[in-house]
């Protein structure tokens, strides 16, 4: 039971929100944290939470690309494919990160360090080719600084290189 | 402005037709009621609009774009195009987009022929799609026992996943992923578990969902429909038989016919095959040496008429006695108990209803007069407030579950739920989760909950103020008896305070139109015509008993219990509910029958089975009913049986009781005959003949008109019409053509009897808590199931499918105190005796609590005492007190 140790997030989560139902993303947001992945026993756990079905809380998990049903390695690559990232060159980058790392879109590397998923639009368009690793974003890419990137994290488990989603307009260093 | 505004209608012009239709019509609606159809997938009248399909777009001026009419109201002065070329062209876009991933395997398709995409293809399109791409590809997987799914030709209507939610409250299907690419999935990859109502086979507009009982069987052209009435249980939903070559292939319910207007419960839509089992008797038996051998219809009927006229000459017509079951139609029931009354001579006849019906239909007749609701099944809907006691709603009338389910979500009525069920989420419907106050009782306690209301009622002086005025006695008598109760003790058999009864008690009262529903719990649990007679008090207290829309609606168990009572398959009552006792009634039935009425004193079921241990009864006539499989060995049922002379069984299967009988006659099922059956409320409704008899088997009321030849008294009919036409003739309120009878009224003169001195009678012993059970003991009850219906249905290899076997409901909680899981053995043990059976885990029942189905194992029944209640001779086997533990 994963919720168990985490009644005080739990209840202050579902104080947020008038309708219990409502807590449905954050919660499997909590899950998939702590697992990895949403796993089907969490899945029911939620159901019960929410006086929801599973069946409810299963098609929400679907619908969303961001909930993985499946357990995915330490680190979830996921470029950008979308228009904008493509023009300059996203493509490039999967292909080598594919090569790289022997995996295809969707895909573990057999250590389970690196998940690669090819995803639509993650509003960073001014700054692409981009992907985002776990929470992080890496802007500005290019095969040598994924190479890097990938080093990093193999190594100390996050990298400098990376940053945030920048606003707009970018706001002045001061 | 028009004149209509006021009257709550607008005009609308839709293709050039003008009308007036209530405001607040949708689009698609109006025009349906103009006689122009609008092509949709995703509108359905029992959905709230979703306008996903874009299917029904139509033009509608001053307003930009086209519009989706499922979804628009109609306005004033609106003016509709639905035939227009945009119009054509934005439907056929729309079909270009579905055909596109549709795989247009028609041939092969069980919708194919009754295909909504299909016809509006013919309308719209020319041929296939322009898009030349590949067509998206589902792998095929397994969905559940009963129902295929086929999600290539899905078109994403969610008409499914919506019924699931909206209508039947269960939320077992999810729509999974998005885009085209969803699929309507259960939870995961596990197969679905729900309650099986069908709907979503039903409410598919293509193939997508269909049922595997007639997967490649037929095309709609080569079934046969007959309109019938569903046999399971007392909702009565009218029903569709589609037959092929004298087989039942699939059953179908209709949109706006019947009670349940279109729903079905996993009985009724998969429970068909029960009829056409193949274990069923064909031909006559007679035992001979010992073993029953078949023989031909003359010489079995030959050997009954001989036997029971033998029998009568020697022993008198009191030594013959009949017995029925609940589930023949009004014309056999009325002809067996004329058989009994006129042709062997006497009252000892009896029906199923005796099993508990009879509560409900005593309590209505001693305060109201009447013995049917006096409020009908559409009050339901219209009610304030709703209360039910120990109806377990969604099991044993799943239809009636529909019209609560809807009354509280779509308009707002508070539903107080006095059951033995906890509010948990789970694979089947729970009222407990849309009652505004919940009283979750053990079954055993029914009474005191029913009490607790009552003596609510007094202290918070919510009895009505012209019932002060005129009835001062009767409430004092009622105050004397409830003040002698404390809350203390109730607490303690209900677990509850005086507050939520009091808080139940002013919702109760506070409602306009309040209806009590009054379930199995408490007709067939100790007790129940005292529980009964004390919820009507609670009608009259709050001064609602005479109230429009207000009533006491006791659920019927069995398809025809209403029909039993009112055609006078019971001892104490004649046809038409009439007192048996009362000269009157003899009278003008002796002048229609043309015959007297036999005086010998009336026998009950268990007054008959006393009669037959002590010798006195010797020979039975037993139609379709299993006493030896109702009633626990506690009732010396077997001995009862065995001490007859002569058995004569008219059976569709070879039953418990039928392995012991004499004579076997095989009778046909409602599939095969014509009649009618009688609803809960009392509404008659026709049965209709969808296939010829198997085998030899014939209508039972043919067996008892040829055995009354035979016996030389003949009550000869040239068809089940006539019978038909006797009956509305003595009984005007049972015809079924036309209007459904408005319900009686109750009778003043009765209730003001009852209140000056009707009430007196038992009102010391029905105003008494029942005993507590032991701390460490479970209340163990017996009930139905949803899927099945009496043992009937466990012929019905749909049903089966879903559920083959019963096990014993435990909650987690007692489990894990017992260190039990789910599917461990269990011991289950009281003074009776000891049985062994599986345990499995639900949170749906309360703690301290055990459930077993009865349509399967009958070994649990050795741990139930039978009493009798002495006022409507009921036999009470529902609840007992039992210790469990681990089996070893």
């Amino acid at each position: 039971m994963i919720f168990d140790k985490l009644k005080d997030e739990v209840n202050e989560l579902l104080s947020r929100y008038p309708v219990k139902r409502s807590a449905l993303l954050p919660l499997l947001y909590i899950a998939q944290r702590e697992e990895g992945y949403v796993s089907e026993p969490a899945m029911k756990e939620i159901a019960k939470l929410l006086s929801l079905t599973p069946s409810q809380v299963y098609e929400t998990v679907t619908f969303y690309s961001m909930y993985n049903l499946k357990p995915i390695g330490k680190f979830h690559v996921q470029v950008c494919r979308s228009l904008m990232c493509a023009l300059v060159g996203s493509d490039n980058i999967v292909e080598w990160i594919q090569k790289n790392l022997n995996i295809s879109s969707g895909q573990t590397t057999a250590d389970r360090t690196f998940t690669l998923s090819v995803v639509e639009c993650l509003g960073s368009c001014g700054t692409g080719p981009m992907m985002q690793v776990n929470d992080d974003y890496y802007e500005r890419l290019t095969e040598e600084k994924v190479g890097q990137i990938f080093d990093d994290l193999k190594q100390k488990g996050s990298s400098s290189l990376k940053s945030g989603p920048f606003m707009f307009p970018q706001p002045t260093k001061s | 402005m028009s004149e209509h505004t006021t009257t709550g209608m607008v005009t609308v012009t839709i293709d050039d037709v003008t009308a007036s239709v209530p405001k607040g019509t949708l689009v698609i609606e109006a025009a349906r009621q103009l006689g122009v159809m609008i092509p949709h997938f995703c509108y359905h009248p029992k959905l709230a609009p979703d306008a996903n399909c874009r299917m029904c777009l139509v033009e509608i001026e001053k307003m930009p774009r086209l519009q989706t009419s499922c979804s628009t109201q109609v306005t004033e002065g609106m003016v509709v195009r639905s035939s227009v070329p945009t119009v054509k062209q934005a439907r056929k876009s729309v079909l270009d987009f579905i055909l596109a991933n549709h795989p247009l395997d028609c041939p092969v398709c069980d919708q194919g022929g009754r295909c909504d995409l299909q016809d509006f293809s013919h309308e719209y399109t020319a041929s296939g799609t322009k898009f030349v791409e590949l067509k998206r590809v589902f792998q095929k997987e397994y969905f559940s026992p009963v129902i295929e799914t086929q999600m290539n030709r899905c078109v994403q209507c969610l008409r499914c996943v919506r019924y699931c939610d909206e209508v039947m409250d269960v939320r077992a299907l999810a729509p999974a992923g998005r885009g085209t690419l969803t699929k309507i999935k259960s939870f995961g990859v596990h197969e679905l578990d729900c309650e099986f109502c069908g709907g979503c086979v039903q409410i598919c507009p293509v193939g997508a969902i269909t049922s595997r009982l007639s997967m490649y069987e037929f095309r709609p052209w080569m079934l046969k429909r007959t309109e019938s009435t569903c046999g399971y249980c007392g909702d009565g939903c009218q029903m569709t038989f589609q037959a092929k070559d004298n087989d039942l292939i699939e059953v179908n319910s209709t949109l706006g016919v019947g009670r349940n207007n279109g729903d079905l419960c996993s009985r009724g839509y998969f429970g068909y095959h029960a009829n056409v089992h193949e274990d069923r008797l064909q031909s006559p038996m007679i035992r001979c040496d010992g073993e029953l051998v078949e023989v031909p219809w003359e010489e079995a009927l030959a050997v009954v008429a001989e036997k029971l006229t033998a029998i009568k000459s020697a022993n008198g017509a009191d030594a013959i006695g009949g017995l029925i079951a609940s589930r023949c139609t009004n014309e056999d029931l009325y002809l067996f108990q004329k058989f009994m009354r006129v042709v062997i001579g006497t009252n000892q006849l009896d029906s199923s209803a005796r099993y508990g019906h009879m509560n409900g239909i005593h309590a209505l007749q001693r305060v109201q007069g009447t013995h049917r609701w006096s409020m009908s099944f559409d009050d339901l809907l219209s009610a304030n407030a709703i209360l039910t006691v120990g109806t377990n709603l969604t099991e044993t009338n799943p239809i009636t579950a529909l019209k609560v389910k809807e009354a509280v979500k779509r308009r707002g009525a508070e539903l107080i739920t006095v059951e033995a069920l906890e509010p948990a989420i789970g694979t089947i419907s729970n009222i407990a989760l849309l009652s505004t106050h919940h009283l979750p009782l053990a079954p055993d306690q029914f009474a005191s909950g029913t009490i607790g209301l009552l003596k609510a009622v007094i202290q918070e002086n919510l009895v009505d103020a012209e019932l002060v005025a005129h009835a001062k006695d009767y409430i004092d008598a009622i105050k004397k008896q409830v003040d002698a109760i404390s809350w203390t003790d109730i607490e303690a058999r209900t677990g509850l305070t005086a507050e939520i009864f009091q808080d139940s008690a002013k919702v109760f009262t506070r409602a306009e139109r309040a209806v009590i529903l009054v379930g199995q719990g408490v007709l067939r649990s100790q007790g129940g015509y005292g529980m009964t007679l004390n919820l009507m008090d609670l009608l009259v207290l709050t001064g609602k008993l005479n109230r429009i829309g207000c009533g006491l609606a006791p659920l019927a168990e069995e398809n025809n219990d209403q029909g039993s009572v009112e055609m006078g398959a019971v001892s104490e009552l004649l046809p038409g509910g009439k007192d048996c006792r009362s000269r009157e009634a003899q009278q003008s039935l002796e002048a229609a029958w043309g015959c007297s009425l036999p005086s010998g004193e009336e026998g009950t079921l268990m007054d008959m089975l006393g009669k037959a241990k002590r010798g006195i009864l010797k020979a039975m006539i037993i139609v379709g009913e299993n006493p030896i499989g109702s009633l626990p060995p506690d009732s010396g049922i077997e001995d009862a049986i065995g001490k007859l002379e002569f058995l004569v069984c008219q059976e569709l299967f070879l039953t418990d009781t039928a392995k012991r009988a004499d004579v076997i006659f095989p009778a046909c099922s409602y599939a095969e005959k014509d009649g009618t059956f009688t609803s809960t409320e009392g509404h008659t409704q026709a049965v209709r003949k969808a296939i010829e008899p198997l085998g030899e088997s014939r209508p039972d009321w043919e067996i008892l008109s040829a055995l009354s030849v035979m016996m030389d008294h003949p009550l000869e009919y040239e068809s089940v019409k006539a019978i038909g036409k006797e009956m509305r003739d003595l009984m005007p309120g049972t015809r079924t053509l036309g209007p459904s009878p408005l319900p009686p009224r109750p009778c003043l003169d009765t209730l003001t009897q009852y209140l000056q001195e009707g009430y007196q009678d038992t009102l010391a012993t029905r105003y008494c808590l029942p005993g507590m059970k032991a701390t460490h003991t479970f209340v163990l009850n017996v009930g139905q199931s949803i899927f099945h219906s009496g043992k009937f249905s466990t012929r019905a290899k749909g049903l089966i499918q879903i559920q083959s076997q019963g096990v014993l409901s435990m909650h987690p909680e007692d489990a894990e105190r017992l260190g039990l899981a789910c599917g461990d053995g269990v011991c289950l043990e009281n003074q009776l005796g000891q049985v062994k059976t599986t345990v499995k885990l639900s949170d749906r029942i309360p703690c301290g609590v055990l459930f077993f189905p009865e349509h399967f194992d009958q070994d649990i029944q050795r741990l139930f005492a039978v009493s009798v209640d002495n006022d409507t001779h009921v036999p009470y086997f529902k609840c007992a007190h039992v210790e469990v533990s681990k089996a070893s």
